[in-house]
Parts: structure tokens; C-alpha cells; sequence
């Protein structure tokens, strides 16, 4: 796909720093978005993209960097103890723009399918409950789940599981999605099913950070791919040149080992 | 033979009757308070406020710890003590140091911190994800307990928690060892004893106190039940929220 090159910048992060106990995980990752572009973050298992993509939405806090998104800005230094007040409500705020989406898809279990669209929109946005309920089968028709709306989760496959969680995701009308290997716990047959939404989302210009294992998509959905080594970007680019023609020798190893 | 046995059981079930009610009473009295001071200790115990959970765990281990049975005496003696410079003065002796208002007093606070165990256990068993979900869009940690963490708390607690009302109803028991009977007011034991010491009828009396303690058991194992198949519905694969019977040909 063409790069969106004039469009305005959405997303910005930077150096991000992260260490659980000793180990260093991301070791200052800058990254960011312009409005409607599609990045993919690959790199083998222990590189530090999914810690990112959790760094960006402070479910994981990193120890030093900022993020920020519109008007919102956190930025944490070497020597913070935690988030204050103020903090918590600007995590909040970040957020609700950064729609996430889960590799174990992580639907809110007791809840309806469409109440698990709704809920965050009624009880975060304070949106009445007929209006979200309207956008909310909107939002699986889009997934192509408007049939199993009164189905609990517990009753869909993983593939129509992680549809209804793209479609909770969107109910918050964020500026950015993150997917982190949406597809990594599905059966393979389920794959397509769940790419294909993920497509129909790049083409209609959302902007999207996605984590991922699967080069095709990789390939042939994002304007930019970047690869994660040992916590550090090792390589970034548009998908012809880091597949085609891949600078370093680390991105051509692990290409050459999952391609 | 069994003709006359049959009337004796009869005889003490009908004679039982009436102090059955104040068993139910004691625990109808404090289930309802001990329900959501369980919950708010269950919080508090884990408080990031120090001096709270110190207080919170505190005070879970001395009503875990320590016989119900002292407890009641405890309290009642301690009540009876602040009486003359407290209650009397005030006018409420009646009311604060009557058993219907001490034996549900003590339940509750007995009651409190064996719910505390249970429901922290079950705050705790929320499985990450659930709650991930949760922040990921922006919930406030008020608006994730009450849409994600309790729902999915109460579902988890609810059988232990079913155990700790039966047990909570077989302590009732316990009240009038401690406190004095007033204006006739006997319970299930006290009755039961009163007919023993009648007609020393070693096996009569008290099984037909326990019967109805089986029952009522019983019957609070079938409400806690229904409950318990409401909380879990969805994990039931044919479980809708919609249309509860659907045509074969819709499928």
C-alpha cells in the first residue's frame, strides 16, 4: 500500500526504556505514526515487541520515556515512583485513543457479546445505552458478527472471539489500534478470518501498530515494518525494502528463518 | 409403637417450631451486614495504605483465630461492663444488650472476616487478562471493580461463600450458651434442651433439632444454587442472553 506521507503525526514514543529485574527489554525505542499509516513489528520471541506495544498503552510502565498521543502527553523519567493522580488520568485519556487488541483476545467473560462492545463506551465515554447499542451492531456487522450479538464468548470460536474484540476495540473510537499477535493463539484455519478484518481496518485508513508473526500480512498490509532485536530497532522500512532487501545481518537471519 | 413414636416427633417438631424462627433470624440478621463488611475487608486487606491493611488483617485473624464461642462471651461481657456509665445512661440497655441484638452483633463480626478470606481469595483469582481488558480502554479502577473485577469475584466466592452461610446458620446455635433467654424467646437449642430434661429422651429431641437444621440447610443449599447457576450462565456454550428458546430450524 502507498505510504500516507502528507498526513499529520498521531502517534509519538519515545525512548522507551524497560528491564524486568536485570534484564534490559527494550533499551530506548523511539517510534512514530502518521495518521492512517500501518506499522508491523516483527523480530524473533524475547525481542521486545509486545513489552513495546504494552509500553505504549502503560499496561506495562516503562522505567523512562514518553508517549504521547493528541493533546496527551506522559512522560516518565529515570527516577519516577509510579504515576500520581494526574498520571493516572493521563494514562486514562491515552487509553481510550489506543484501542488494544490481545493475543488471548481477552473478552470480558460474563458479558454478552455486544454488552462487551458497549460497556466501555457507556461506562467510560458515558454514551446512553441505545446509541452504543446501535454502534455496537454496527461494529459486528463490520466483523461480520452481527448474528452472534447475544452469544456469550464462551460460545465462539477464537477466530469470531478476536472479531468481537477488534469490534470492542473500535467502540472507543480511538486514534490508534494495537494489535499484539492477534492472530498468534488462533488455529491456523482461523487465521484468514481475523487477517481479513485486519485488512479491510488498514484499507479504510486506520492507523495501526501491529505485533505479528505473519509476514504476509506484514508484507502486503503495512506501510512500514520495523524489526525488534535484543530491545533495540534493528532495522525499519517499508516492507519491499526490510523483506526484499534487509541492511542488517540479524533482520536477514530471522527472515530467512521464518520466510 | 411407631404409631407413638411417630406422635412424639411430631409433638417436639411442632414444639420446635417456633424456636426455629429465632435461628433464622440470627442468621437472616447478619448476612446481610456481613456480607459487605466481608467485601470491605476483603479490600482493605490488601490496601496500599498500610495502617488499613495492618488494621484489616488485624482484625481478620483475631475473629478467624479465636473460638466464635469466646467471642460471644467477649462481647457480651464487655457490653454488659460499659453498661452503667454507657447504655443505662443512654437509654438503649434494652436494646444493645438484648440477645436479638448482641447474637447477630457477634455473628456479623464473626462472619466478616471468615467472608474476608473468602472474597479476597476470589478478588484474587480474576483472571489478568479480564482485568487488562479492562484498563485498555480506559476504565478507572472504580469502573473495573464494579464491571469486570466483582462480577467475575462474586462467581468465584460464591460456593465457599454458600459454606460460610450454612456455617454462619449452624452458629446460631451457639447464641444462647452465651446470652440470656428473654420473655421466652428460645431458639432450637434451648428448646430442644428444655425437652430433654423433661423426658430424658436421649435420641428424640436433638435429632429433631438437627432435622431442622438439615432442612433449612438444605433449602439454603438450593437458593445458593440457583444463584450460583445465574452467576455462570455464561459459561454454559448454550447460553444466550436473548431468545431463551430458539426454533431448531434457526440455527
Amino acid at each position: 500500500m502507498d505510504t500516507p506521507v502528507a498526513t499529520a503525526l498521531t502517534l509519538s514514543v519515545s525512548d522507551i526504556h524497560k528491564s524486568f529485574g536485570d534484564t534490559a527489554v527494550l533499551k530506548g525505542i523511539s517510534l512514530s505514526a502518521r495518521e492512517g499509516e500501518v506499522i508491523t513489528i516483527i523480530g524473533s520471541s524475547g525481542s521486545g515487541k509486545s513489552t513495546l506495544l504494552r509500553c505504549i498503552n502503560f499496561l506495562e510502565t516503562p522505567d523512562s520515556g514518553s508517549v504521547t498521543l493528541g493533546q496527551h502527553t506522559l512522560s516518565l523519567d529515570a527516577n519516577h515512583r509510579g504515576f500520581d493522580r494526574a498520571d493516572r488520568a493521563t494514562v486514562r485519556a491515552l487509553r481510550q485513543q489506543l484501542g488494544m487488541v490481545f493475543q488471548g483476545f481477552n473478552l470480558w467473560s460474563h458479558l454478552s457479546v455486544v454488552d462487551n462492545i458497549t460497556e466501555g463506551p457507556v461506562r467510560v465515554l458515558g454514551m446512553d445505552r441505545k446509541t452504543a447499542r446501535d454502534e455496537a451492531m454496527q461494529l459486528l456487522e463490520q466483523v461480520g458478527m452481527e448474528t452472534r450479538a447475544d452469544d456469550y464468548p464462551s460460545a465462539l470460536s477464537g477466530g469470531q472471539q478476536q472479531r468481537v474484540a477488534i469490534a470492542r476495540a473500535l467502540a472507543m473510537k480511538p486514534r490508534v489500534l494495537l494489535f499484539d499477535e492477534p492472530t498468534s493463539a488462533l488455529d491456523p484455519e482461523l487465521v484468514g478470518e481475523v487477517l481479513k478484518v485486519m485488512r479491510d481496518l488498514a484499507r479504510t485508513g486506520r492507523t495501526m501498530i501491529v505485533v505479528t508473526h505473519e509476514m504476509g500480512f506484514a508484507r502486503e498490509v503495512s506501510h512500514r515494518v520495523i524489526f525488534l532485536h535484543q530491545g533495540r530497532i534493528e532495522e525499519e522500512g517499508p516492507p519491499g525494502a526490510v523483506f526484499g532487501d534487509p541492511q542488517s545481518t540479524r533482520c536477514r537471519q530471522f527472515l530467512s528463518s521464518v520466510l | 409403637m411407631s404409631l407413638l413414636a411417630d406422635s412424639a416427633v411430631v409433638e417436639t417438631a411442632r414444639a420446635l417450631a417456633k424456636p426455629a424462627l429465632f435461628n433464622i433470624y440470627f442468621a437472616l440478621a447478619s448476612i446481610p451486614l456481613g456480607f459487605p463488611f466481608a467485601l470491605a475487608l476483603a479490600i482493605g486487606r490488601d490496601s496500599r495504605v498500610k495502617l488499613i491493611a495492618l488494621l484489616c488483617r488485624g482484625y481478620i485473624y483475631a475473629f478467624r483465630g479465636s473460638p466464635l464461642f469466646i467471642q460471644f462471651f467477649m462481647v457480651y461481657s464487655v457490653m454488659l461492663a460499659f453498661n452503667l456509665e454507657y447504655w443505662k445512661p443512654l437509654g438503649i440497655d434494652h436494646i444493645v444488650l438484648h440477645p436479638l441484638f448482641l447474637g447477630p452483633l457477634v455473628l456479623v463480626l464473626n462472619t466478616a472476616a471468615y467472608g474476608a478470606e473468602i472474597f479476597s481469595g476470589a478478588l484474587k483469582a480474576v483472571p489478568s487478562g479480564q482485568l487488562e481488558a479492562a484498563r485498555a480502554v480506559g476504565m478507572s479502577r472504580f469502573q473495573i471493580f464494579r464491571s469486570v473485577t466483582w462480577p467475575n469475584a462474586l462467581r468465584i466466592a460464591w460456593p465457599a461463600y454458600t459454606n460460610e452461610v450454612v456455617f454462619l446458620f449452624h452458629a446460631t446455635a451457639l447464641v444462647y450458651f452465651t446470652l440470656p433467654v428473654i420473655d421466652n424467646q428460645k431458639d432450637l437449642m434451648n428448646m430442644a434442651g428444655e425437652l430433654f430434661e423433661r423426658d430424658y429422651n436421649v435420641f428424640l429431641h436433638y435429632s429433631v433439632a438437627a432435622g431442622y437444621f438439615l432442612v433449612i440447610s438444605a433449602l439454603i443449599f438450593w437458593l445458593a444454587g440457583l444463584v450460583y447457576k445465574r452467576l455462570t450462565r455464561h459459561l454454559d456454550p448454550q447460553a444466550r442472553t436473548g431468545m431463551r428458546m430458539r426454533p431448531n430450524y434457526l440455527r
